[in-house]
């Protein structure tokens, strides 16, 4: 079937999701989780050779570039989004799949688009639909969350656009390859910000926990994977070996534990711990060798199935708890031990314990940066590896499940969910034991085999000493939490991030500029339309009156007129003024006056 | 879903806790006494000291969540915090 070799896999979720609305009851359920199985069969058809391009005006538009990277990243997109409908099978609406499937379709059009508006197009379209996953949530709090979403991707979006249009204008090519650090451009670097702020670093990563904790419960497990990894992908393609992405990277891993470790929400807690995980896979881009971008694309893969479980499992416990505080939450093992095992199995793959997937990704990446001599690098991932043990990988199941028993007795998750659950959490595992077929699909697949051990003998007998120092690492952590855990106990509070800058402070801003522009009006308003045309008036009306005043007031002085009586005499004559009233006395004075002065003047 | 007071369970009783701690301080210990039996290489002339993996998580641990506890004064805010501006 040529056709069909030529199908970006993307369309197949976004055509589909069309139907959905037109689909009744339970058959909707099956139908959204037949599409990404669909997806995942046509990109295991596609050949190096399928290509799809599209004329439009001057443009040659490439709406499928099939190769290594490209096909890896389209396996997991497919994968995990399958799993994620499984998981939401409690859900009815079809707003919410409609959103879902368009957002995952257009990330899989992007990770195989070949040219910058392609990529532009489905990028915008991603933000756009993905919204509808926080808004669903119904929340005062989720609209503004979502709100706040939109305005950052706008912004973000913008300057994208504005990166592609310099690039077409510069080089009249459309094509998105990679950009030489050597070779970068104003152009370039506006590109390199909007793929950043989708990969939420740092400073432009406030976003995600703003926004992601405040989605429904299967739209947090479908936003968790899609947005940040895709623009994970497009720094890979376009920016591989930018050191800055080294700096950004490492950054990023610090800054998702600290604040992790501060965070209530679980929710939120696994937001920021995207950040971390993500931060590895940006310092591998950085590092920009052929084995860390296999290492990135590795982590990418390994961490959306692990990422998504956690989410599951934090979802299923906001679904039958309607809680997602962790000082409201504790004890949930109790009745909920299915949810608390999946959920642990993801917690020690993204802590990268031996047996787990976590395991087998990290390693590449850390081991690389050893490799390429970058000694702070490797200290600092290794750091973070210890902490990502500390925040999510004990913390979250500690303080939901454990820690003190809050007297909750929640039902079991729906089966449903715990199939989806138990389908990841079997990926998680098997990846750690055999990552070979992993391995076997990334870029350089053969390179990494080369440099790294691949089977469950090689890895866990052969290479025992990595085993042993990693247990170390991670069990000296979990040593830590326990006997720092008065230092680590929740309270009622949220910790103020980078969306302070246009929360509290665009709130200053405003204020600053209103009391600014409207104490500008009020004085120009005092100073010109209430005084400025009283005293015009009155200069006009009393001016006269006032200058006669100064050479008629040492007069009075001079005849001895009392200082008191002086006053009065004043405003009589003022009001004689005003009222064009004088005595045939005063006229005659008053000419006599101005005949002397004239006089003066004249002699002068 | 019912709040009420249910029997202490399998975790939160004092002897299990207590077995926890012992397991969790034997793991640790026993993890330092394998790496007599391994040989291991290094990539930095830091990282070839004896137990250097677990004195880094130790310290990484305890530095991360020190500075966490440090940040937090700062940080931290009501949950309020934002309700009046928006």
């Amino acid at each position: 079937m040529p056709m069909m070799n030529n199908l970006p896999p993307g369309l197949i979720l976004i055509v589909g999701a069309l139907l959905v609305p037109f689909l009744p009851g339970r058959l909707k359920n099956w139908y959204v989780i037949l599409l990404p199985a669909l997806a995942f069969w046509q990109v295991s058809q596609l050949s190096d050779s399928a290509a799809l391009t599209l004329q439009l005006a001057d443009f040659q538009l490439t709406l499928l570039r099939v190769d290594i990277l490209s096909k890896a990243f389209g396996y997991i997109f497919a994968l995990s989004s399958f799993a994620a409908f499984l998981y939401g099978y409690y859900e009815k609406k079809s707003s919410q799949f409609v959103s879902a499937l368009i957002y995952v379709g257009s990330s899989m059009m992007v990770v195989f688009a070949g040219d910058l508006i392609t990529l532009y197009v489905f990028w915008e379209l991603m933000a756009i639909t993905s919204v509808n996953l926080v808004l669903g949530r119904k929340t005062k709090k989720a609209y503004r969350a979502a709100f706040r979403y939109v305005l950052v991707h706008i912004v973000g979006g913008l300057v994208l656009l504005a990166g592609i249009i310099l690039t077409i204008g510069e080089t009249g090519s459309t094509a998105f390859n990679a950009v030489d650090p050597s070779a970068s451009s104003l152009s370039s670097w506006l590109i390199l910000i909007g793929f950043l702020v989708n990969a939420a670093a740092v400073p432009f990563s406030s976003w995600l926990p703003d926004a992601y904790p405040e989605s429904t419960v299967m739209g947090g497990v479908i936003l968790s994977a899609y947005t940040s990894k895709t623009a994970v992908y497009t720094l890979i393609r376009g920016f591989p070996g930018w050191e800055i992405l080294i700096v950004l990277g490492c950054a990023m891993t610090i800054y998702g534990i600290i604040y992790a470790l501060l965070e209530n929400d679980m929710r939120r807690i696994l937001a920021y711990s995207i950040i971390n995980q993500v931060g590895f896979m940006v310092c591998a881009v950085g590092i920009g060798t052929s084995l860390a971008l296999s290492g990135a694309v590795a982590h990418a893969f390994c961490h959306i199935i692990y990422k998504a479980l956690l989410w599951m499992s934090a979802g299923a416990v906001l679904y039958q708890t309607g809680k997602s505080k962790c000082t409201d939450l504790g004890g949930l093992y109790n009745t909920m031990p299915w949810t608390l095992i999946f959920g642990c199995v993801g917690a020690l793959a993204i802590s990268s314990v031996p047996l787990t997937s976590g395991y087998i990704s990290k390693t590449i990446i850390i081991a690389e940066s050893a490799s390429a001599h970058m000694f702070w690098v490797w200290l600092v991932l290794e750091i973070a590896s210890a902490g990502v043990f500390l925040h999510a990988g004990i913390k979250f199941p500690y303080f939901v499940f454990f820690a003190k028993d809050k007297g909750l007795r929640p039902k079991e998750a729906p089966k449903t969910m715990l199939v989806a659950m138990a389908f990841l959490a079997f990926f998680c595992i098997y990846l750690g034991m055999f990552p070979e077929r992993l391995y076997n699909i990334l870029p350089n697949g053969d390179l990494v085999k080369s440099a790294m051990p691949y089977t469950f003998y090689a890895i866990y007998v052969k290479h025992f000493s990595h085993v042993v120092t990693q247990l170390q690492l991670l069990l000296y952590s979990g040593l830590v939490f326990f006997l720092f855990l008065p230092l680590l106990k929740r309270t009622d509070t949220i910790a103020l991030d980078i969306d302070w800058l246009y929360r509290k402070g665009g709130a200053l801003v405003y204020l600053m500029l209103d009391k600014w522009l409207n104490g500008l009006n009020s004085w120009a308003n005092r100073l010109f339309a209430e005084n400025g045309m009283k005293s015009t008036s009155s200069f006009f009306r009393d001016g006269p009156a006032r200058l006669l005043l100064i050479p008629i007031r040492p007069l009075w002085q001079l005849t001895g007129v009392e200082r008191e009586y002086a006053k009065k005499m004043e405003e009589r004559f003022i009001n004689k003024f005003r009222s064009t009233f004088f005595s045939i006395g005063s006229g005659a004075v008053f000419c006599l006056g101005l005949s002397l002065i004239l006089l003066l003047l004249s002699l002068l | 879903m019912k709040e009420t007071k249910i029997d202490e369970g399998y975790f939160d009783q004092p002897k299990t806790r207590k077995m926890l701690w012992r397991v969790l301080w034997g793991t640790c210990g026993l993890s330092v006494v394998l790496e007599f039996f391994i040989h291991r290489e290094s990539h930095f002339p830091i990282d070839n000291f004896f137990g250097f993996y677990a004195v880094l998580g130790f310290l990484a641990c305890t530095g991360c969540i020190l500075l966490a506890k440090g940040l937090g004064f700062f940080l931290k805010k009501k949950v309020d915090y934002y309700a009046n501006d928006e």
